[in-house]
């Protein structure tokens, strides 16, 4: 994934300067408690989750992950509101995009896609 | 009165004793003027959702922290918010519409009620099964659950004091908005405009929940209790009666019966004029092709007589609907300068992308302007007959069945859906959370059956295009002119409802999870990443000499909630939420309350 490619399908991004790793202490704990708990809360998982976190802040800012990853859990909201997210082509680019960067550190990571 | 004081907050109590002068009167509109309360979903009976609380400010909301969060244990959109008298906090869940009474001074449950509903219901709501909140009044909290019961249920203890079922679900016919108390009765409405149900709002004793009047939207006069001759709307320029029939002419045959109309919005009442102010939703079915006529009174704005029920003005934003702008968003009252003069006024921000202003008092429209510049369905409100001009090219009508009419803005979802804007009595301007989204449409005939979807019509919604790509904006608005004074961009739309303070701090909630704040010129000054997309309105209050905000989050959907509707029983210590262990006295998973203050200095 290159970034310039990125920032095109994210066109309210400020222009960033070297990617951040900003991730907050509590945006990784969250993710990986989640992860964790997809994987029925092995301990493995605590280190494989951080793994898969620590790629992903590597690869996106975290207001970009927050966005990213929120279009992709949105696209099975029911009625007319979850059609924003099913049917605009900036939320399902958005939404593939985050699937590529977290199956891509899964892989790395040992998670398996659940 | 003396046994419901128990347990309350001092300035609760003065209040109390206070509002015990009015006999027929209930206590919650006085109750309302203390800013340490939140009273009403909407803060007051005006749907302001403005405090007079000053702790936090726009020089230290940067400050915020989490003081304490709450899990409602449901896991779809978590709409509305708490409702906090005294030492109490009432909080409401999606369905299966749970409440519960928290203690605010350490969390834990006073008590829970979880109404036995049939989950036939689920299916037959259109839009989520969200719930707006409870009301509350006498030492009585009302829900309006989703398959239609009002109930009434003992502030104290949680115990049923009585119920009334104001639909039926097999007709399609839901509930999803709050109860509003005026005065002493309580007012409800219909959801369901999906499915061709006739709407109308019910007026209720507040001790009995016995129904005293039932306005329809459509149909025969008597129905709508609208009187010919003394029933106002906006026709040339000036005010005159509705005549006879207003609506009957307006419908092709019987089709009134099905025609939606439905009230599930924030309702408002002006004590002086003892007016409730609500409106309406879309026509049924979203093929306008099958339903010629203006639909009257579909995407209506009513001005009714709270007492009788009697319509006094009544206008319509959307004549004949071909794109499904429901009319129901809230009516704030505010005493506002129009054009200069000081007017009582009504200001709506309709789904179809105009902000009205109205004169409350007669019904008169002052303003009509588009507040997201994108709007193109109608080139303006032409204001001497108060109907928008349709531009033929975005009309669905026009375009007909099976062809694709592309471009539209704003989507169906409007410009902006029933998510509460907020008015600052300081500031005199409007805050509000907005849609950046348009459409293509393409309605196709279809057969009414009772309890099905009755839409007719696909749609497929996106970024307005050659705007900044986001799906919103927050905008402050200026009512008296019909003029944008800021626009911050949002990626996606806005589905929060707002609060302002005399702190000089606007919040709202993002789809992406974010309580946000900003400042009188729109100007971010602390956003919190919340455990899941906000959808629920921003509320604030005072315990112990403490100014708190909270917000619900949960927006609905696969894992939508995250981490807190995840936890299950080898993590359930991880969603100890609030340092507690004991579980089951303090906490489920599911929808997220998250309280925050200012941190001890």
């Amino acid at each position: 994934m290159k970034r310039s490619q990125l920032l095109l399908l994210l066109p309210l991004v400020a222009p960033l300067p070297a990617l951040a790793d900003d991730f907050p202490t509590s945006g990784r704990v969250e993710y990986v408690l989640e992860c964790m708990q997809k994987h029925d809360g092995k301990q493995e998982y605590l280190y494989k989750c951080s793994c898969v976190v620590d790629r992903i802040a590597g690869a996106l800012p975290y207001d970009d992950f927050v966005a990213m990853s929120m279009a992709l859990r949105n696209q099975s909201l029911s009625g007319e509101r979850g059609g924003v997210f099913r049917d605009a082509p900036s939320s399902k680019s958005m939404a593939g995009k985050f699937r590529d960067i977290e199956a891509g550190a899964n892989k790395a990571c040992a998670v398996p896609q659940k | 009165m003396s046994l419901q004081k128990k347990g309350f907050g001092w300035g609760a109590c003065l209040l109390l004793a206070a509002g015990a002068a009015w006999a027929a009167d209930s206590d919650v509109a006085q109750l309302t003027k203390d800013p340490k309360v939140w009273a009403m979903q909407a803060g007051d009976l005006n749907n302001h959702r403005y405090s007079e609380l000053k702790q936090i400010t726009s020089k230290n909301a940067r400050n915020l922290t989490v003081a304490w969060t709450f899990s409602t244990g449901v896991l779809r959109g978590h709409e509305g918010g708490p409702l906090v008298i005294g030492d109490t906090m009432y909080i409401h869940s999606p369905f299966p519409n749970k409440v519960f009474a928290i203690a605010l001074e350490d969390q834990s449950i006073r008590w829970k009620y979880e109404p036995k509903q049939d989950p036939a219901v689920i299916p037959v709501m259109c839009c989520d099964t969200v719930n707006r909140g409870v009301a509350y009044a006498n030492g009585k909290i009302f829900l309006q659950q989703a398959d239609t019961t009002l109930v009434a249920l003992d502030a104290k203890t949680g115990e049923e004091l009585w119920k009334n079922k104001v639909g039926d679900p097999k007709k399609g016919e839901t509930t999803t908005n709050t109860p509003h108390v005026f005065k002493d009765k309580i007012l409800t409405g219909i959801s369901g405009g999906e499915f061709g149900v006739r709407g109308r709002i019910t007026a209720h004793d507040i001790n009995t929940g016995k129904t005293l009047w039932t306005a329809y939207s459509t149909g025969p006069d008597q129905d709508m209790l609208v009187d010919s001759a003394k029933t106002m709307t906006w026709t040339d320029g000036k005010m005159a009666p509705i005549g006879p029939d207003s609506s009957l002419k307006t419908w092709q045959g019987d089709q009134w019966k099905l025609g939606g109309g439905t009230t599930w919005g924030w309702y408002s009442y002006d004590p002086a004029t003892n007016l409730v102010y609500y409106g309406t939703g879309n026509p049924s079915t979203w093929n306008p092709r099958q339903r010629p006529g203006d639909n009257r009174w579909s995407m209506a704005i009513f001005a009714r007589d709270l007492d009788t029920g009697m319509a006094k003005w009544v206008y319509q934003m959307t004549p004949h609907d071909e794109w499904d702008y429901d009319g129901v968003n809230e009516m704030i009252l505010a005493d506002i300068k129009v054009k200069g003069q000081p007017r009582k006024a009504l200001v709506h921000f309709d789904r179809n992308g105009f902000a009205y202003t109205m004169d409350r008092v007669s019904g008169e429209l002052l303003v009509a302007e588009k507040f997201d510049p994108v709007v193109n369905w109608a080139t303006h409100v032409d204001m001497k007959s108060g109907r928008p001009q349709v531009v033929a090219k975005y009309s669905t009508d026009k375009g007909g069945p099976d062809v694709n009419t592309k471009g539209i803005c704003p989507s169906a979802l409007g410009t902006k859906d029933q998510q509460p804007a907020s008015y600052s009595r300081k500031t005199g301007l409007f805050y509000v959370p907005t849609n950046h989204v348009c459409m293509d449409y393409e309605p196709f005939q279809i057969e009414y059956t009772a309890g099905q979807p009755y839409v007719g019509s696909t749609l497929s919604m996106y970024a307005a295009p050659n705007s900044h790509g986001g799906m919103g904006n927050f905008i402050a608005w200026d009512a008296g002119t019909g003029k944008i004074v800021w626009s911050k961009p949002e990626r996606f739309s806005v589905w929060s409802g707002a609060l302002s303070t005399a702190g000089d701090v606007v919040f709202y909630g993002t789809l992406e999870g974010y309580l946000k704040a900003v400042d009188l010129n729109g100007k971010e000054l602390w956003k919190f990443k919340t455990a899941s997309g906000i959808i629920g309105n921003v509320t604030t209050w005072e315990y112990k000499g403490k100014q708190y905000i909270g917000v619900l989050s949960g927006i609905g959907g696969w894992a939508g909630i995250g981490l807190a509707a995840g936890l299950t029983k080898g993590t359930e210590g991880l969603g100890a939420v609030g340092g507690y262990k004991d579980l089951a006295k303090y906490t489920e998973l599911g929808g997220v309350l998250t309280v925050f203050a200012l941190p001890e200095r």
